[in-house]
């Protein structure tokens, strides 16, 4: 039949066909009008975009809304009723987080790079956007058509920008943190130039300065130490400046000394304890072992009869917990050096947490001092750090093979997840201080946080359960194999594991947590969205501006929670998560 | 070669399975006894306090009023929270309804190929995401409340007499059930019955035979007789009423201490039960297998859990009472909707009317109406709902595979078709599951009407906690009904979810 | 060409990129009504995607594809008109798994060439007993062996009258048991005249009832012949050295 036809060579592979230039009419026939049905829908969207878009903005910028109230609240929505005379508490907190965070950039120095391609079409998308909108605002001359020539003067200076860049724009040569800068810069510019916060001018760019100077230190410590430890400390400073904030901006700074001073020989004496338990439990067999470990039980709990300073019961227990974990953390002879070490940290963190919380509050004023934004960022990241460890464990508990754990883990988690966060919330509001004894209640905002965490903590377990079930059972038998102990194999295997592929659900649990910090405006603590629905529309400048201040609520938590979610959409496609 | 190292049992601080129950029994024995001290703490304030725990606020005439819902003025705590859980099952059954249906819609346009539908979803769903429902919540009531027309004669609405919208709320026509609804509600639920068996049969008669039976048709015609039928029938289910009557006197009668030996007896039995049943899986044909350790241990949680049971009912009378009233209170609120004399057809349309009972017009109760704290509950939850609906009706389309699309196309299958016939059944399949969470969390979420004071469970007990100060008893009941409503709507999932699991080998 | 047959398939200088990678480098062939043409070669050579472009499920970016007369373009209608006549039997099977068998083959049947119910059926029915499995039809197509799937598919394919049958690595996802009973139904397709063309590693197949086989390497044909051409005498030092590998 057919003869023999043999190819005389292989032909090179050639470039792709050069995209022809899509014409803006190619464009709308493939993505708009493509078949007769999805031309009506175009059609039918661009009248209901056009209205809908009209009719909104309409309403927002009717002569009724006055925006204008807006900014002389500025420290209301920030802090709310925070005494005025010790703001700078507030801006050493800041400050802290400032120093923090330049540290951190520097050791991890992200290394995310952009092209000058993609920062121009996002300038073009915000002219493209600032056309449609000025387009779209009903009303005659002003700002208007001043958006629109802002707009098309965008569209145009970035169409020139990217055909002369060419080749160029697809290179990514721009380091991310660099266009980071850049806005952050722009946005202090902004300040100064209008007068929205005018009173944070300077504050803002010392703290600016601080997160600079912070940064350039951190990489001259990072020029000449091991980054391993930098990491480490920078961490446990992260978390540490929790509770270290709290207490700046709540208690005042005058240390009882005298009584400090009487506690010194029990916090040594307990320091020297459980230096000698930790270097025992690790040298000795295991029964050895745990004969130091249940003294050490024994004592923590004995010394609850006895008349001892409160912190060295709470020290004696944090004793035991370290004693108790040595054996899993603390196995090689530098882990246990670094397990020493992060003992010693701990009783100085103790200390100084138990001498602020006995210090008398030193601001005179209301019992609940913070407000507004601070409010939620406190109950945000407290409920996260707290909600973490609690997560994880009932997680570990109910995947266990143990029945009476995996009960009351079980039992835990589904009885609140399947309640709402408002019945949780009274719970800690109303009920609790009916279960404690008279006279012992905590601060609301330390109630809250507490509660928060609790509720997030069984919605977390779930997520990490479902990143244990997804480690092989041929992991669990390997790390066995090895002679690992349950304690080892889960620390060391089975976690890291579980939590890396289930990085997404984890996050996407931390915004959630984030939105719901609102729910704490309904037993009455003064939140930012408190502080925008109730506090500003009745005082007197603002009385009444009640949509103004739910938009510019919805606003700024859409902010954030927006940009949070993009950041982690990125970190995932960094790390690989899902697909490795 | 032979073992001659005789066995041993390890001493027993080495015994795997002693340690193991050891430190479980030691941890719950410790959680146990926080439990014991806080309420026994909390015993000691109440009284100290003066505060008594009991349920009688359940029955006594709270002393308050209810923005909407069955019982405006309710007679008695059990009312207040019928009025809050129907308003609440207002929104929850209307809200998963009209969330599905945009979530699916918008869903399936974020992957249309046309360009402006997909950004116009993708708009929606990242703006309503990353708002908190409360802040949503809120503005929905505020713009009905502030910024709809104001009620200004009876002429009002886009379309006077059917459809009105005013800042004092959104009236529309509804069929109302009358008067004697409930009893033409048994012919329907007989009529559900009956078309079940009919389909049931004439599906046999189909496998039989091999003819079309059309068992759907004739199922639904005897679906419709029933109704029919019932329309003017329904006074013969007034017998049904002697039944409530005479339970609800059972309930009423039967001492405290009865019901108490009753439940304490349950949990016992229950506990027995599981023990038996537990040997009975333990033996073998052999006879009875060597039970181990662990499975001693198991029998014998299980049998203190029955007897704590069995002690809390019998000692602690408030949980019994609770109990015994909240099912009186059900059986006399049947009892009230069944009467032989009861005439008239079940359903009835009303339309919206305006009436000015005295200088301003409100709107009457002729129609169905909405107040604004019901229609920004209702939006809030039912377009964040939606949102994360979408993104779930999205993924799961995403998810069936590649190949069945590419399969579906080399058959010459259109799109259209291909997405309803091939790729949403499928998908639907992997959408339940995620779909049934976010359900009950527009259930959960509807809670948050507290803060426009939409008079749902949460709202009323914080009302009559302030009143009576009975706050620990009002908690107890928020768990006990989200919980039931948690544990109704997974079970119903779940079991569709097994009806729907594709069949394997 | 030859015996006066028509040519059914006609591809002119066919390229494929995928992003900067050229899969397929300007591939020129044709397949006459009734020929049976196996595609071998080594994995990453195109051949896939070769097959997937002649009913669209790849789009080809240069060239021609001619099928029963009707060109390829973007034009819907003419896609659907050629998928329609062209069968397609997948390596994954691809059967749908939550309708049965007997559905799966009715379906297009029954949207596609708008055949009664019972026609469908009688069809279906008919075609499963050609397959040899017709006591199956009730099942899920998750309760058959990886075998028994294929020839639904087979089977699904069929049951459109299509007249030409592509076949992309139809055994690769097969213990090798159940390879034989996929390959006897695809012998017997081959001797009723039914235009084929397979992609597959069953060297076997090709020499038993190939009209020609066509060897690709880098996104093109590097040889083409009869079977006994082809497995005895080789050309090209490519061809050669595949053949030294799997043989």
């Amino acid at each position: 039949m057919a003869e023999v036809r043999v190819a005389r060579e292989i032909r090179p592979p050639e470039p792709p066909p050069e995209a022809s230039q899509l014409g803006f009419v190619v464009w709308l026939r493939k993505n708009l009008f493509n078949s007769p049905f999805n031309s009506v829908l175009t059609v039918i969207g661009l009248v209901g975009v056009f209205f809908g878009a009209r009719s909104g903005l309409a309403f927002l910028l009717a002569d009724e809304r006055r925006w204008s109230v807006i900014p002389p609240n500025a420290t209301n929505y920030a802090v709310e009723a925070y005494l005025r005379d010790s703001l700078e508490r507030i801006w050493i907190s800041v400050a802290i987080v400032a120093v923090l965070a330049g540290l951190s950039t520097s050791i991890w120095r992200p290394t995310g790079k952009t092209s000058w391609g993609k920062v121009v079409a996002g300038l073009r998308g915000f002219g493209a956007a600032a056309l449609v909108l000025g387009f779209l605002t009903p009303g005659g001359f002003g700002p208007r058509n001043l958006i629109m020539i802002v707009g098309a003067a965008m569209i145009i200076a970035t169409a020139v920008a990217l055909r002369r860049l060419r080749e160029r724009a697809k290179v990514e040569t721009i380091p991310t943190l660099a266009v980071l800068s850049a806005a952050i810069v722009v946005v202090l510019a902004v300040i100064w130039a209008m007068p929205i916060a005018s009173s944070t001018q300077i504050p803002w760019t010392v703290m600016l300065v601080t997160g600079v100077v912070a940064y350039l230190l951190g990489r001259l410590v990072v020029a000449r130490s091991s980054l391993r430890v930098l990491k480490t400390a920078v961490v446990a400073a992260w978390v540490l400046s929790l509770p270290v904030i709290y207490m700046t901006v709540q208690r005042g700074p005058i240390i009882p000394w005298d009584r400090v001073g009487s506690w010194l020989p029990g916090i040594a004496a307990v320091t020297i304890i459980g230096l000698g338990a930790i270097r025992l439990v690790t040298r000795l067999d295991r029964e050895r072992a745990a004969l130091v470990n249940a003294a050490l039980l024994a004592a923590s709990i004995g010394v609850w009869f006895v008349s001892i300073p409160m912190i060295v019961r709470f020290l004696m227990i944090a004793a035991t917990v370290f004693s108790l974990a040595a054996p899993t953390f603390a196995a090689s002879s530098r882990g246990a050096r670094n397990f020493s070490i992060g003992w010693v940290a701990i009783v100085l963190f103790i200390t100084y947490f138990v001498t602020m919380s006995l210090t008398s509050r030193g601001l005179e004023t209301r019992v609940e001092l913070l407000g507004g934004m601070n409010v939620t960022f406190l109950l945000a990241i407290g409920g996260m750090l707290l909600s973490f460890p609690l997560g994880i464990m009932l997680a570990l508990g109910r995947t266990s093979t143990m029945p009476v754990f995996r009960l009351m883990s079980t039992g835990y988690i589904e009885v609140v997840r399947g309640v709402p966060l408002i019945t949780v919330l009274f719970f800690g509001d109303k009920v609790v201080p009916r279960f404690l004894p008279p006279g012992l209640d905590f601060e609301g905002v330390v109630k809250a946080v507490m509660v928060i965490a609790l509720f997030s903590a069984a919605y977390l377990a779930e997520n990490v359960r479902g990143g244990l079930q997804s480690v092989s059972s041929g992991q669990r038998e390997a790390a066995r194999a090895l002679g690992m102990t349950t304690g080892q194999m889960t620390m060391l295997i089975t976690l890291p594991q579980a939590l890396r592929a289930v990085i997404p659900a984890l996050v996407g649990q931390v915004i959630s947590l984030f939105k719901d910090t609102s729910l704490v405006a309904i037993i009455g603590l003064a939140d930012f969205f408190r502080v925008a629905r109730d506090i500003v529309p009745n005082q007197p400048v603002s009385l009444g501006s009640v949509i103004e201040n739910l938009v510019l609520a919805a606003v700024v938590y859409w902010v954030f929670t927006f940009s949070f979610s993009r950041a982690s959409l990125r970190l995932e496609r960094r790390l690989g998560v899902g697909t490795r | 070669m032979s073992i001659v190292a005789p066995q041993t049992k390890p001493p027993i601080w080495r015994n795997g399975t002693v340690l193991k129950w050891a430190a479980q029994i030691g941890v719950f024995a410790g959680v146990a006894a926080l439990g014991w001290i806080l309420v026994s703490t909390a015993m000691a304030n109440m009284r100290a306090q003066g505060v008594s725990f009991d349920w009688e606020f359940l029955t006594d005439p709270p002393g308050i009023q209810l923005a909407e819902g069955i019982f405006t003025r309710p007679a008695s705590g059990l009312e207040v929270f019928a009025t809050g859980i129907v308003n609440m099952l207002r929104i929850t059954v209307s809200g998963i309804v009209a969330a599905t249906f945009l979530g699916v819609v918008i869903g399936i346009s974020r992957l249309s190929s046309n360009w402006l539908l997909s950004k116009l979803s993708t708009f929606f769903i990242e703006t309503i995401r990353n708002i908190p429902l409360l802040v949503q919540i809120v503005f929905w009531f505020f713009l009905c409340s502030l910024f709809f027309p104001a009620l200004n004669g009876v002429d009002a609405g886009p379309i006077p007499g059917w459809l009105v919208v005013t800042r004092k709320g959104i009236s529309l026509p509804w069929i109302f059930p009358q008067q004697t609804f409930w009893q033409w509600l048994v012919f329907v639920a007989a009529g559900v019955v009956a078309a079940r068996w009919m389909v049931r049969r004439r599906v046999r008669q189909l496998e039989e035979t091999g003819q079309n039976t059309h068992p759907g048709r004739y199922g639904f015609l005897v679906f419709v007789a029933f109704a029919a039928v019932g329309w003017w029938a329904h006074p013969l289910a007034g017998a049904l009423g002697w039944v409530w009557q005479l339970l609800a006197g059972i309930v009423a009668t039967v001492p405290l201490i009865g019901w108490q030996l009753v439940l304490g007896g349950a949990a016992v039995f229950l506990a027995a039960r599981w023990i038996f049943r537990f040997l009975d899986s333990r033996r073998t044909p052999a006879g009875l297998a060597r039970l181990t350790d662990d499975d001693y241990f198991r029998m014998f949680l299980a049998g203190a859990l029955g007897l704590i049971g069995a002690g809390v009912f019998l000692l602690v009378p408030g949980l019994t009472d609770l109990i015994a009233r909240v099912t009186e209170f059900v059986l006399r609120f049947f009892d009230a909707k069944f009467d032989f004399l009861r005439t008239g057809a079940p359903l009835a349309l009303g339309r919206p009317s305006i009436v000015t009972p005295g200088r301003f017009p409100q709107i009457g109760p002729t129609g169905m109406t909405l107040t604004p704290a019901f229609f920004g509950v209702w939006v809030g939850v039912t377009l964040y709902t939606a949102a994360f609906i979408a993104e779930i009706v999205r993924g799961g389309i995403l998810a069936v595979s590649r190949g069945q699309t590419e399969a579906g196309l080399a058959l010459g299958l259109k799109r259209g078709r291909l997405l309803r016939m091939i790729v949403l059944p499928q998908a639907f399949r992997i959408i339940l599951p995620p779909m049934g969470n976010q359900y009950l969390n527009l259930a959960k979420n509807t809670s948050l009407g507290i803060a426009v004071a939409y008079a749902e469970p949460i709202q009323v007990g914080q009302t009559l906690f302030n009143q009576t100060g009975d706050t620990i008893q009002v908690f107890v009941l928020w768990m006990a009904f989200y919980l039931a409503v948690s544990l109704v709507l997974s079970s119903i999932v779940n079991w569709y979810n097994r009806k729907l699991a594709l069949v394997e080998r | 060409m030859e015996n006066g047959k028509k040519d059914i398939i006609v591809c002119e200088g066919v390229k494929k990129w995928f992003g900067d990678f050229q899969a397929l480098r300007g591939v020129t062939t044709t397949v006459a009504e009734g020929e049976v043409v196996v595609v071998i070669g080594p994995s990453g050579s195109g051949k896939s995607t070769f097959i997937r472009c002649i009913n669209r499920l790849e789009v080809h970016q240069e060239g021609r594809i001619i099928v029963d007369g009707i060109e390829l373009t973007s034009d819907v209608r003419n896609v659907e008109k050629i998928r329609s006549e062209v069968g397609m039997v997948f390596q994954q099977f691809n059967l749908f798994p939550h309708l049965t068998v007997l559905q799966n083959i009715t379906l297009a049947q029954t949207w596609v060439r708008k055949r009664t119910r019972a026609d469908a059926e009688a069809k279906a029915q008919a075609l499963l007993e050609r397959v040899g499995i017709p006591e199956q039809a009730a099942k899920y197509p998750g309760q058959l062996s990886g075998g028994q799937q294929q020839r639904v598919a087979i089977a699904r394919a069929l049951a459109m009258d299509p007249k030409v049958m592509l076949f992309d690595e139809p055994t690769s996802a097969l213990d090798p048991e159940m390879i034989k009973e996929v390959l006897d139904v695809m012998k017997e397709l081959a001797h009723t005249g039914m235009t084929i063309v397979a992609v597959t590693h069953e060297m076997g197949f090709a020499r038993e009832v190939a009209d020609r086989v066509s060897f690709f390497d880098q996104g093109q044909i590097i040889e083409e012949g009869t079977p006994e051409h082809f497995f005895t005498d080789p050309q090209h030092d490519r061809t050669k050295l595949f053949l030294s590998q799997i043989l």
